[in-house]
């Protein structure tokens, strides 16, 4: 299939598609043809209008020249003689009336021309494949259970980030040693389930792709147009589920005070081992991820937030999580360099250790504060 | 001290924090524990707003996005009888609910009257992008100093009066919901699926108006336009209006013969079908006959041999070459008479409007150039015009007096609108519009006809043979079967509103 669309580079679509349609025959395996193309039609090809005369205003004059006389095949054939008399003149070049025939219609889907084809390999189409046919299923997901373990703060920053891309609601329930509970739909989930949030659904699967350890089962919700009744279902998939996502992979670091602070841990040689695989700590309508989690062989263990440089709002409503969050074993880092009063922030009755840093965090003020 | 309940907005719900003192409220309200506050749904907010203000709680209404519009009409007509009555009927059902008006009928004034009495944010939703320009059209005339805008096709205003689709009003409900005080859903019969549904149930509007020619859907949802608009509150039939504001119109039916070699290719097709349906016992005579087709057809090659079959069967009885020369006929006749074209396909669109040199207006026509075409159309630049669905349903084509439809799915409602193209009255005295039928004799087209016009299979009193001449025309808009009872309902007084939006502007 891939050949077909590199040979019709030049070409119309309407001939790609007769040739498509031809591949298809009455073969029954039609619609995973169908599937490749639309996928190699809508990723991976550029079609343009390529006509001298711009159809719209060809139409325009064929069609005002053609309302003179009455309509038949005699009289088409005379107004496209004229027209392509007209047209000869003014363009100072040879048109022939079958020429203004074909251009009367240029810019048609099935008329427009394959310019460009960035041709993937065959591998790489059928995992573009084999994830649409996943994430069509979730078209018709109302709900989606997500069951999340310990993973890096940077692939859970991006699924999340999608999440709130996509306009979706999130509950999040458990704990680090039982596992994390992530609810996902939409505002209206409450009154009733809906397949209204299953294309965000849908588009967050690529996202989740990027976490290491997860599974989902999707409530769907699918009519039977028959009997007009509504029928639930259950679709489950896991992170060994084997399907490749397309979408960027987030930055293992979100700033390069992280990143300089766990090349210093590791430099420091303490019992305290650095984690990026950390507790998701739920708060109502949202919830909070922090950068690190330190663990020592004695079972105790903290998390651990770095707070750079942020506006105020962001600050305030940082300041506000952690309040809700009672949460007994997080660390806030916080630079000195930010003016908290002058945000409004008030720290006495944040119930988390404190440690104060400049322009970088050592890791000897943590332990301090840990010990 | 408790702070005051403040009622917000959310992406097409509710959200009423910190709880109220009172219980008004809580037969409205959901605790979501996602949020740990209470949610409502947002249709819900003209009843809860009543509510509150009734028990005399305390609230602040940040949720309300709509507001108050200076509308100075520079279009007035004085109304027909039965849009001042629907106006007065609708008021007085607290400003929500459905009329219903045949095609024609004026309903695009009846909801510039709307406007004016109910001076709100509007948003109007309309089925397709003609209808969107038409509406667009109008309203930029009436209300010259309004802010008017589009959403669809391309656009993406953000005004106090805004004309939407159904597709991008749907796509769009969880911002739009509280931006609007007034809804107007033009043929509101497409407001009930799954997908459109939304735009009414995400909207805190207090004050609806449906329209519609033809509410009735066929799958039974139009029960739920009185939940999402109101009740219907005015209902008139096209036979009370005849004559005074639709022009008369009569049906010619046409019936054309395949040619020798159409012929023996189709019945060899239908009899490639045949076989393989007897073979696998369906029977197309229902719809689990033919989903059972479609399934075998997905399933093994001579299933899906007969599929293709029975489409390139279809294709034949659409497109046939007799039809063409009738059509030829037929515009030779009424040269120069303005004249629409309706097909069902897109191919056939394209294939007479490159051998008739037609101009055609399709999904895939540019917006623009579709104004374009139909505003020389009106004018008298163009006199014929080729369409697939696209002009389906209300375009304003007000000089057209000949339609020729050349090929359909059969469908109560989409016959009644097609019909209503060449129905409008246009300024000619005594206009007598004409509407062809041209089918293919003996194929599966016949039946779709007869059920298009609501007619048992073998009824054959519309038939004219065509060349039998104009005389035996047979059947008059007054004779047009629409199936709809008058009901002509007495409207109850509302019960006393309340509320901080508006009630106050009067007759």
């Amino acid at each position: 299939m891939i050949n077909f669309f590199q040979t019709s580079v030049g070409k119309t679509q309407g001939s790609l598609d007769r040739q498509l349609a031809d591949f298809e025959g009455d073969t029954t395996d039609y619609r995973m043809k169908r599937g490749l193309s639309y996928i190699l039609k809508s990723s991976f090809c550029n079609f343009e209008v390529v006509s001298p005369l711009e159809p719209t205003m060809l139409r325009e004059r064929v069609y005002t020249l053609a309302a003179k006389s009455v309509p038949s095949q005699e009289s088409t054939a005379v107004t496209l003689g004229d027209v392509a008399a007209e047209l000869s003149q003014e363009l100072q070049r040879e048109v022939l009336p079958a020429q203004v025939l074909a251009g009367l219609y240029a810019d048609l889907a099935e008329n427009k021309l394959l310019t460009a084809f960035d041709a993937p390999t065959a591998t790489d189409l059928l995992h573009r494949y084999n994830l649409s046919q996943v994430q069509g299923v979730f078209y018709k997901a109302s709900q989606l259970v997500l069951n999340a373990h310990r993973n890096v703060p940077g692939e859970y920053k991006l699924l999340f980030r999608y999440l709130k891309l996509f306009q979706l609601m999130v509950y999040v329930e458990g704990d680090a040693d039982h596992g994390f509970t992530i609810t996902i739909d939409g505002p209206t989930s409450l009154f009733n389930p809906s397949t209204r949030y299953g294309l965000a659904i849908a588009k967050l699967i690529p996202a989740l792709l990027h976490v290491t350890k997860w599974s989902l089962a999707a409530v769907l919700q699918t009519r039977d147009t028959y009997t007009n009744t509504w029928k639930r279902g259950r679709f489950t998939l896991n992170s060994e589920c084997g399907l490749v996502s397309h979408y960027p992979k987030g930055k293992p670091y979100d700033s390069m005070l992280e990143a300089s602070f766990a090349d210093r841990w590791d430099a420091l040689k303490s019992e305290w081992v650095l984690e990026r695989e950390v507790d998701l700590i739920p708060i109502p309508g949202s919830v909070m991820i922090p950068d690190f989690r330190l663990v020592h062989p004695d079972g105790r263990s903290f998390l651990l937030e770095i707070v750079g440089y942020w506006r105020p709002e962001y600050l305030q409503k940082k300041f506000h999580q952690v309040r809700r969050a009672g949460c007994d074993n997080l660390i806030l880092a916080i630079s000195e360099r930010l003016n908290l009063e002058k945000a409004g922030v008030k720290l006495n009755d944040v119930p988390a250790r404190i440690v104060w840093f400049k322009d970088k965090l050592l890791p000897k003020a943590v332990l301090a504060v840990m010990d | 001290m408790a702070r005051t309940a403040t009622l917000t907005f959310d992406r097409g719900t509710l959200i009423l924090h910190p709880p109220p003192r009172g219980k008004a409220w809580m037969d409205y309200a959901t605790w979501d524990d996602r949020i740990e506050k209470f949610r409502i749904p947002a249709i819900k907010y003209r009843s809860l707003v009543e509510a509150l203000q009734v028990s005399e709680t305390d609230f602040i209404d940040a949720a309300k996005g709509f507001a108050h519009l200076e509308l100075v009409p520079a279009l007035e007509m004085i109304p027909y009888p039965h849009q001042s009555e629907a106006l007065a009927a609708w008021k007085l059902a607290g400003r929500q609910g459905v009329v219903v008006l045949p095609t024609a009928a004026g309903k695009t004034y009846l909801a510039q009257m709307a406007m004016q009495t109910t001076p709100r944010s509007t948003l109007i939703v309309v089925p397709t992008l003609d209808l969107m320009h038409q509406w667009y059209a109008h309203l930029v005339a009436a209300f010259p100093d309004a802010e008017v805008g589009l959403l669809g096709g391309g656009s993406r205003d953000k005004t106090s009066i805004l004309v939407a689709t159904y597709d991008s009003a749907a796509i769009h409900a969880e911002t739009l919901g509280n931006q609007y005080g007034l809804l107007i859903f033009d043929e509101c019969h497409h407001l009930p699926t799954d997908f459109s549904r939304v735009i009414a149930e995400y909207a805190i509007a207090p004050y609806r108006l449906g329209l519609s020619a033809t509410p009735e859907r066929s799958d039974g949802k139009h029960a739920d336009l009185e939940g999402l608009i109101g009740r219907e509150v005015y209902r008139q039939r096209a036979e009370d209006l005849a004559g005074k504001a639709l022009a008369t119109h009569e049906i010619v039916q046409i019936k054309v013969k395949l040619s020798q070699q159409e012929r023996e290719r189709y019945n060899q097709l239908i009899q490639i079908r045949n076989d393989f349906l007897s073979q696998s016992r369906i029977s197309l005579g229902s719809l689990q006959g033919w989903q059972l087709f479609v399934q075998m057809s997905g399933r093994s090659q001579l299933g899906r041999r007969a599929m293709l079959a029975h489409r390139e069967a279809k294709a034949i009885a659409l497109g046939t070459d007799g039809k063409l020369r009738i059509l030829a006929n037929l515009l030779a006749e009424h040269y120069p008479e303005r004249t629409l074209i309706f097909t069902a396909d897109n191919t056939t669109v394209y294939r007479i409007s490159q051998e008739l040199l037609i101009p055609a207006i399709t999904h895939q026509t540019p917006v623009k150039e579709r104004h374009e075409i139909l505003t020389k159309f009106r004018q008298g630049e163009y006199n014929t015009l080729i369409a697939s669905h696209v002009l389906n349903e209300g375009v304003d084509v007000p000089a057209a007096s000949v339609a020729i439809i050349l090929s359909g799915t059969g469908s109560t409602r989409e016959y009644i609108q097609r019909l209503g193209r060449v129905l409008r009255k246009g300024n000619i005295e005594n206009k007598q519009a004409i509407l062809y039928e041209v089918v293919a004799e003996d194929t599966s087209e016949e039946a779709t006809s007869a059920r298009r016009r609501g007619e048992p299979k073998k009824k054959e009193n519309l038939q004219v043979i065509y060349g039998s001449g104009k005389a035996d025309n047979l059947k008059a808009a007054e004779q047009l079967e629409l199936n709809y009872d008058v009901t002509n309902r007495v409207t109850h007084p509302s019960p006393q509103r309340r509320g901080d939006y508006p009630q106050e502007t009067e007759t």
